[in-house]
């Protein structure tokens, strides 16, 4: 049988963005994972169905804030069946379209799992039929990464992940959210907005492990009501069922105490899928955590096989993962090519949302690195007052010695969609002087971005301060 | 412990070093003076001692590669060194052949990984045509610099511009605000690295075509060591810079050599051999001590010119690897004797490559001698930053005219090349002549 040219073993944002640049640059790509359609954690239960729930919870929350401006809405009510409906009807739409995409590129889907028998050859098993061997010159290991879930404690019908979060078979009553990182956080405004009574577990001291504090702290202030019921410094230490109840044992600086939930939504990060698909045993390396250690290009310590993604080190990111894909499909078609970011996004799509790009404070600090940081307040931004937004906030991450822009952070709504433009601005090694002098169309929440460069030079149009520069 | 040893700072300005001679292999047990491995580095070999007891765990040079300073050459486990431990190692390699070879490949990609960082920059343009499969082996997995190209303040598509077409762009020097590197400051840069011209370094490539030579007979080719490019590269760049003028002279001899051969069993006893390049090396030092602008150099950047108050003077060593060029500090202040022992020491170290890479910088003058060769006389280029060099034939039997009739002298011959820039034609006549007259009179050394 011949050997196929390339095959990527996970058809997630990394793994179908790889196959489709391997089409792309006219090599034979064949595409394997056990769904139906490409699209991986982040279509069927990650990014995409998440995010068409925080919409729906945004619209919910803004209308109940409405209220304050003169506009009341009654009768407003959670159907949860079609919730679901809606819900699988954006990821049926957005995989289905991948699908026809990976047919019009002419990769080669093949629905099932396998594993590696060799530096040139794998067993694939098939959702149906026969095992088989199939043989390559290349491989690109895609397969992301698995949600951790709590010592002793398998996930089930009560004991959720994002996966089983999203299925939305009910609301419950009262729901424990363990960790407070992005998808703890994004969960916790989806069920809220649903319903459910949540309470925050969080081991450590605080939200968003990394993150900068100024950014952490307009959160806090914003969502009170999410805040007032989270626990930091807490581990959960036992979990048993009480009739259709769960007795949560957790462990405080206070000692243990037991709460009683209708459900736990366990969300403390994944580990890589890199066990058990035979990738040590052609002799492909991994680091102490599980991750495979790769190169520039993606390659790992066997010439042939790459890996992009979740699997192959933080941040766990599908944006991340999809330029991985490009660039190791674009090494293997002969090109010239790194993975070399400047600055890479992340986003928490929650009411507010929370953006960062490149360096924050805290990573500064630990490299010794001496930076300036400029902050614009959204208290004076006209488009946040029109929104009704009290806080909100803008900082750049700024070299004193050239001007260059290296970090950014935002807090608020579309703070998503804003980190775009930091990172553009990073990427494109643009110094404050840049997004001073550059028109921002007025009245939106990008002018922060202006003006926070103006903070910079000390003369902001719609902050008075002392001259500095 | 695993101990990574690097390649240490050598110098200033130095900032690679080629390895001319792995000592160890993974496995072997070493003490911390051990040397691992045989290096040089603009003209000056060193060896690279282990600096721990331990046991080598990997070796990530090899003889050719070129390595920066702060480059992991060599990572040592000092806690290994048991017999328990190789057993394990080697019972393990029996068992799994797969693992072995996998190592094998690992290191094999570092080797290319070192060998693309080298050769990167100058070879990589030329193979656009080659075929995708070995074009794929020329892919670089990793920038030229330490630093990864995304440190460079260039824009996504600058920096894989730069990737595709071979440019190192930890290289190229930014035209932009805060040295932001442009499109095309990338393809400048190109540019001049194939006409040989590179933007930054000092260094002249000849961009003359060459014929076919094969079509008049057998060739072969051979790879310049680093001491050949230095030279290349300094002396063409000099040549082209430096306007040169060169004044002849003679010096009458015979009562110094007298004298040399009356003193050398003195020196001899201190350990030194007294030579007439260590009488003029005092007699030079003096003279740049009384003539200072030969004791400087010139910086056209801002139109000054650097006047050196320490007198430090190079002496040209003919050794098997070519010219080596070590330098005795503070000349002026030696004497003739303790000139002579430093000088046999020095030259010495350079020919069995013990010399110390600081040791060859920081000449403010020159001296070459080929008196020992022979030659009536030659046209020494001189080496910037410094301004002149005194170059020196072999003296001769003349029939001279001195009171009334010839008599046979013992005559020196000398040459000064000097830089116009700063020396006009009578300051190199004046200076010439004194050193010449110093030989022949030492008391003129007085006034």
């Amino acid at each position: 049988m011949a050997k196929k040219q390339v095959i990527v073993l996970g058809a997630g944002p990394g793994g179908y963005a790889a196959a489709f640049q391997a089409a792309n640059l006219d090599l034979d790509v064949t595409l394997i994972d056990p769904k139906p359609d490409p699209g991986g954690v982040c279509l069927f239960h990650g990014c995409i169905p998440t995010k068409a729930l925080l919409h729906l919870a945004a619209v919910k929350d803004e209308s109940e804030k409405a209220a304050d401006w003169g506009l009341t809405f009654s009768g407003v009510k959670v159907d949860i069946d079609k919730v679901r409906q809606w819900k699988q009807s954006v990821v049926k739409q957005l995989t289905g379209g991948l699908g026809q995409l990976a047919k019009a590129r002419k990769v080669e889907y093949l629905q099932g799992w396998a594993t590696l028998t060799g530096k040139n050859s794998l067993e694939f098993s098939p959702v149906k039929g026969e095992k088989k061997q199939i043989e390559f010159e290349n491989l690109i290991i895609a397969t992301g990464a698995t949600p951790s879930g709590l010592p002793g404690v398998d996930f089930n019908d009560d004991v959720w992940n994002a996966e089983l979060a999203l299925e939305l078979k009910e609301v419950p009553k009262r729901l424990l959210v363990v960790g407070a990182g992005y998808i703890g956080l994004e969960m916790s405004v989806i069920y809220k907005s649903l319903g459910s009574d949540i309470t925050i577990a969080e081991f450590t001291s605080d939200i968003l492990p990394g993150l900068d504090q100024d950014l952490r702290d307009v959160f806090k202030k914003e969502r009170k009501d999410l805040m007032q019921n989270t626990l930091f410094n807490t581990k959960v230490t036992g979990v048993t069922k009480k009739g259709k109840k769960l007795e949560v044992e957790l462990e405080t600086k206070d000692g243990k105490k037991k709460e009683s939930f209708d459900k736990i939504l366990v969300a403390i990060g994944g580990r890589p899928n890199s066990r058990n698909i035979g990738l040590e045993e052609v002799g492909v390396e991994l680091d102490d955590k599980g991750f495979v250690n790769v190169d520039l290009v993606r390659r790992t310590s066997v010439q042939n096989i790459y890996a992009i993604g979740d699997v192959a080190g933080q941040p766990m990111l599908a944006h991340k993962a999809s330029h991985e894909g490009r660039v190791a499909a674009e090494h293997i078609a002969g090109h010239k090519t790194a993975f070399e970011p400047k600055a890479i996004p992340a986003v928490v799509f929650t009411d507010p949302e929370i953006a960062w790009t490149g360096l924050t404070e805290g990573e500064a600090k630990e490299q010794g690195k001496k930076v300036e940081v400029a902050k614009f307040p959204w208290a004076a931004s006209g488009r946040a007052v029109t929104l009704g937004l009290k806080n909100g906030l803008t900082k750049l991450i700024i070299d004193p010695e050239n001007d260059r822009i290296l970090g950014a952070g935002f807090v608020g709504k579309e703070a998503g969609a804003m980190v775009a433009e930091a990172t553009l601005a990073i990427e494109m090694a643009a110094v404050a002087r840049d997004l001073e002098l550059t028109i921002h169309p007025h009245p939106t929440l990008s002018e922060t971005i202006m003006e926070a460069a103006e903070v910079y030079f000390g003369h902001a149009t719609h902050i008075h301060k002392k001259k500095k520069k | 412990m695993i101990k990574e040893i690097k390649l240490p700072e050598i110098a200033d300005n130095v900032t690679t070093a080629t390895v001319l001679e792995v000592l160890v292999s993974e496995g072997d047990k070493v003490g911390a003076d051990d040397m691992l491995a045989e290096m040089e580095s603009d003209k000056a070999s060193f060896e690279l001692p282990s600096e721990v007891d331990g046991v080598v765990k990997e070796v990530k040079v090899k003889a050719g590669d070129e390595v920066k300073v702060g480059q992991v050459m060599f990572t040592i486990d000092t806690e290994g060194g048991d017999a328990g431990e190789k057993e394990e190692k080697s019972s393990g390699e029996k068992e799994e052949p797969a693992a072995k070879e996998e190592k094998k490949e690992t290191s094999e990609k570092d080797e290319a990984k070192v060998a693309e960082d080298k050769k990167q920059a100058d070879r990589e343009p030329e193979k656009e045509q080659e075929p995708q499969a070995s074009k794929k082996e020329e892919v670089s997995s990793a920038p030229a610099s330490d630093k990864p190209a995304s440190h460079v303040p260039a824009s996504p598509a600058v920096r894989r511009l730069a990737r595709e077409i071979g440019i190192d762009i930890t290289q190229v020097k930014g035209s932009g605000p805060s040295a932001r590197v442009t499109e095309e400051d990338v393809k400048a840069f190109a540019k001049s690295v194939i006409q040989g011209k590179p933007s930054v370094s000092s260094g002249m490539v000849d961009d003359f075509e060459l014929p076919d030579f094969s079509k008049y007979g057998e060739i072969r080719r051979e790879k310049m060591d680093t001491i050949r490019k230095i030279t290349a590269k300094s002396m063409a760049g000099s040549w082209q810079n430096v306007p040169h003028v060169f004044q002849f002279d003679k010096t009458d001899v015979t009562e110094l050599e007298k004298f040399r051969k009356d003193y050398s069993k003195l020196v001899e006893k201190q350990g030194g051999k007294l030579t007439v390049t260590a009488i003029l090396l005092k007699l030079s030092a003096l003279g740049l001590r009384k003539f200072p602008k030969f004791n400087a150099s010139v910086d056209m950047k801002n139109e000054e010119i650097i006047y050196k108050d320490y007198v430090n003077i190079g002496v040209a060593v003919d050794t098997e690897r070519g010219l080596i060029v070590p330098v005795i500090r503070d000349a002026d202040k030696k004497s003739i004797t303790e000139l002579s022992v430093e000088l046999g020491d020095i030259a010495e170290r350079a020919r069995t490559k013990k010399i110390k890479p600081d040791e060859l910088q920081g000449a403010n003058f020159t001296i070459s001698n080929l008196g020992g060769i022979g030659g009536t006389n030659f046209t020494p280029i001189v080496n910037r930053p410094t301004v002149a060099i005194l170059g020196v034939s072999r003296s001769q039997m003349e029939p001279i005219w001195m009171d009334g009739e010839f008599k046979p002298r013992l005559m020196l011959p000398l040459s000064l090349s000097y830089d116009h820039r700063l020396i006009d034609g009578a300051d190199g006549a004046r200076f010439l002549r004194w050193l010449c007259e110093a030989m022949q009179n030492p008391l003129v050394t007085m006034f």
